[in-house]
């Protein structure tokens, strides 16, 4: 093939796999992540209910705006308090 | 009868002068710098060519060289008429041969655009085709290659002259017996052929424009004798038997390549231009490849000044567009943009790019008639090469890193221009803080434009309610306020309408404004209604935008026609509008 300029980074991110899921939720901690969208703080609480329930321990964090790709700060804090987390996509 | 005559090329010691051309009865005599003479002679047969070498013998001549030259002159002339031809030139329709010897003799160069050596013959052509011209004689090129290959591969070469295509399965190639291009066959005013060339050979491209010089009554012309002197053609399409010609059209053809580039993902679902290093180089102009505008969201690719060439090949752009391509980019990338937020989201803008200043008139960019839609490719390739940026650089391919329910046509790529001539009002631009005459870009996160009719309002508060209440369903029917921007394309007319009654921007924008409110309550039947409205008082009026400076208004398209559109907004980016100069 003739010799062409990509215009495609190698190094930019692609679909990031799913991490492996826990065998138990009981005695992780979990943290719960609204991204502010019209009504994801109602849907948190009902999971966090339901993640209780199933004895987990839950700690709420927030973005302001849905749309906005999370700071660093705040990815640092859920990694910090959560050994896995949940985000809120509603509407 | 033949009266086919061998051309010969005779080299003497010395430098002779021109009566010995009359003495041998030469077509030509050339001296040489190294001090010898050629003479072209043209002969019946091997006893006429030992009575020219006896006579320069006997006049004192010392002969050095001898060559036969690939031209045969005066072929089959009594007995075989040229084929005659009907085929589509470059501007100029059907040309017939008996069209091109209607006034004279005519030059009918065969060549195929792959063949180095019709390449250098068109070359050499674009020497002497004024002069032709100018002495009556007709200069045709065949070319076994479609027409718009004729005319690049010509204006390549810099030749002007009369340029048609011949399709497979080259049937007046088959009928002039071609066995290679390039192939030159003159044939004189009354449709006989007085010579031929078979390859690229100065002495009998002279020999023959000598004949031609000879019939039409006027000083023979020659080619530059540049090097190389004579080159062998390749073999002409009509001799490929079928499966070389079907495999030829497949391979390493331009579809085949657009095919490639398809396979590898290179694209948005249409073709692209494949970025060669040439066509990637032409478009930096000089530019640091490295140089890099930053990460492009959501994949995070970066944006070197290489890539974004790629992009604007790959789009279809001339590299005089790259500058607008760059700034548009740029302001795309700004964080208050949220380029990151559009490209994934579920909902549908695309990212709108407005151009103002000089710069629309020096790339073609189209403000006029049909503003919005086809037909200019300044205004859908720049469009287009942001769009490529974040879909390949950035990985925001729909269905992949973009998950748009829907999308809509205008993310392939949109780009308008504002037409500033037309306006009664300041352009965007200027609004926007820039000099009059800068030229810059602005980029709206946008959804699919809406067209509104209005033949009937005569006063501008109708208009202005007309066009504020076509745009009231923008986002949501019941979501007011909409809390983003709505871009207005004001046409000509209705802008003429506006300005006849002393209306500014400013006026036309707090009248849509102030138009388009409805009380609280009328709201909160169904669908999507923004928190504070279902909180506010039932009659408090709550208007669809938020403040007035959320209408954005520029003036383009035809001036017939009372069509306006609006842009639709796209809502919970928080998408700044991004307005940055073209750097010259």
């Amino acid at each position: 093939m003739t010799d062409y300029v990509s215009p495609f980074d190698p190094r930019a991110r692609g679909d990031d796999p799913l991490a492996p899921r826990p065998p138990t939720l009981a005695g992780r901690r979990v943290a719960l992540l609204d991204i502010s969208k019209n009504r994801g703080a109602e849907f948190l609480d009902r999971i966090e209910e339901r993640l209780r329930a199933d004895g987990a321990t839950t700690a709420r964090f927030a973005k302001p705006l849905f749309s906005r790709a999370a700071a660093g700060e705040l990815i640092e804090r859920v990694a910090i308090h959560g050994d896995l987390a949940v985000e809120g996509l509603a509407d | 009868v033949s009266t086919d005559r061998t051309v010969y090329a005779i080299r003497v010691d010395g430098h002779l002068d021109d009566h010995w051309s009359t003495w041998v009865d030469a077509l030509e005599l050339t001296r040489g710098a190294d001090g010898t003479t050629t003479l072209t002679v043209a002969v019946a047969d091997q006893a006429q060519l030992h009575g020219v070498l006896a006579s320069l013998r006997d006049l004192g001549a010392v002969l050095t060289g001898l060559r036969i030259v690939t031209a045969t002159l005066g072929r089959r002339m009594a007995a075989v008429r040229a084929p005659q031809f009907s085929l589509p030139s470059v501007g100029a329709g059907e040309v017939t041969l008996a069209s091109l010897t209607a006034a004279g003799p005519a030059l009918v160069v065969f060549v195929a655009e792959e063949c180095p050596t019709s390449r250098l013959a068109l070359r050499r052509l674009a020497a002497v085709a004024e002069g032709l011209a100018g002495d009556g004689i007709a200069l045709a090129v065949v070319f076994e290659d479609p027409l718009a290959v004729a005319a690049r591969t010509a204006r390549t070469a810099g030749l002007e002259a009369t340029l048609v295509s011949e399709p497979p399965p080259y049937a007046t190639s088959r009928a002039y017996e071609l066995v290679s291009v390039p192939t030159a066959v003159l044939v004189d005013r009354d449709g006989g052929e007085a010579g031929r060339v078979v390859g690229w050979d100065v002495e009998a491209w002279d020999a023959l424009l000598a004949v031609a010089a000879a019939q039409a009554g006027v000083a023979p012309r020659r080619f530059p004798v540049d090097e190389p002197r004579q080159k062998p053609g390749c073999g002409a399409k009509s001799t490929y038997d079928e499966a070389t010609m079907r495999l030829d059209a497949a391979a390493g053809s331009a579809a085949e390549e657009i095919e490639d580039l398809f396979g590898l993902g290179w694209t948005d679902g249409l073709p692209v231009v494949p970025p060669t290093r040439d066509r990637v180089a032409a478009m930096l102009g000089g530019r640091a490849p490295g140089a890099t505008l930053g990460p492009v969201p959501p994949g995070m690719g970066e944006a070197t000044l290489e890539r974004v060439a790629a992009c604007a090949v790959l789009a279809g752009c001339r590299p005089a567009y790259f500058p607008v391509v760059l700034a548009a980019c740029e302001a795309a990338l700004e964080e208050g943009f949220n380029l990151n937020g559009q490209a994934v989201t579920t909902s549908p803008p695309g990212q709108l790019i407005v151009v103002n200043g000089p710069v629309r008139e020096a790339v073609g960019l189209n403000a006029g008639m049909g503003a919005l839609g086809p037909g200019w490719r300044a205004n859908l390739t720049i469009g287009r090469a942001l769009r490529l940026l974040v879909e390949l650089t950035g990985g925001g391919m729909p269905g992949g890193l973009d998950r748009a329910t829907l999308g809509h046509a205008g993310k392939v790529g949109a780009c308008i221009a504002e037409a500033e001539e037309v306006s009664p009002w300041e352009p965007l631009s200027v609004e926007r803080g820039f000099a009059p005459g800068t030229s810059t870009v602005t980029l709206i996160a946008a959804d699919s434009p809406l067209s509104i009719s209005d033949h009937r309002s005569t006063t501008p508060e109708q208009l202005a309610s007309c066009l504020g209440w076509a745009a009231a369903s923008q986002w949501s029917t019941n979501w007011w306020p909409l809390a983003a921007t709505s871009l207005f394309v004001v046409c000509p007319e209705h802008a003429r309408l506006f300005a006849d009654a002393g209306w500014r921007k400013a006026d036309v924008r707090t009248a849509i404004y102030e138009a388009v409110q409805r009380p609280a309550r009328e709201l909160r039947g169904f669908g999507e209604v923004p928190p504070e409205t279902m909180a506010a008082d039932p009659d408090t009026p709550i208007h669809k935008w938020s403040r007035p400076e959320d209408l954005l208004l520029i003036v383009a398209g035809g001036e017939a026609g009372r069509f306006s559109a609006v842009y639709g907004p796209s809502l919970g980016m928080g998408a700044e509008v991004i307005s940055r100069e073209v750097a010259a």
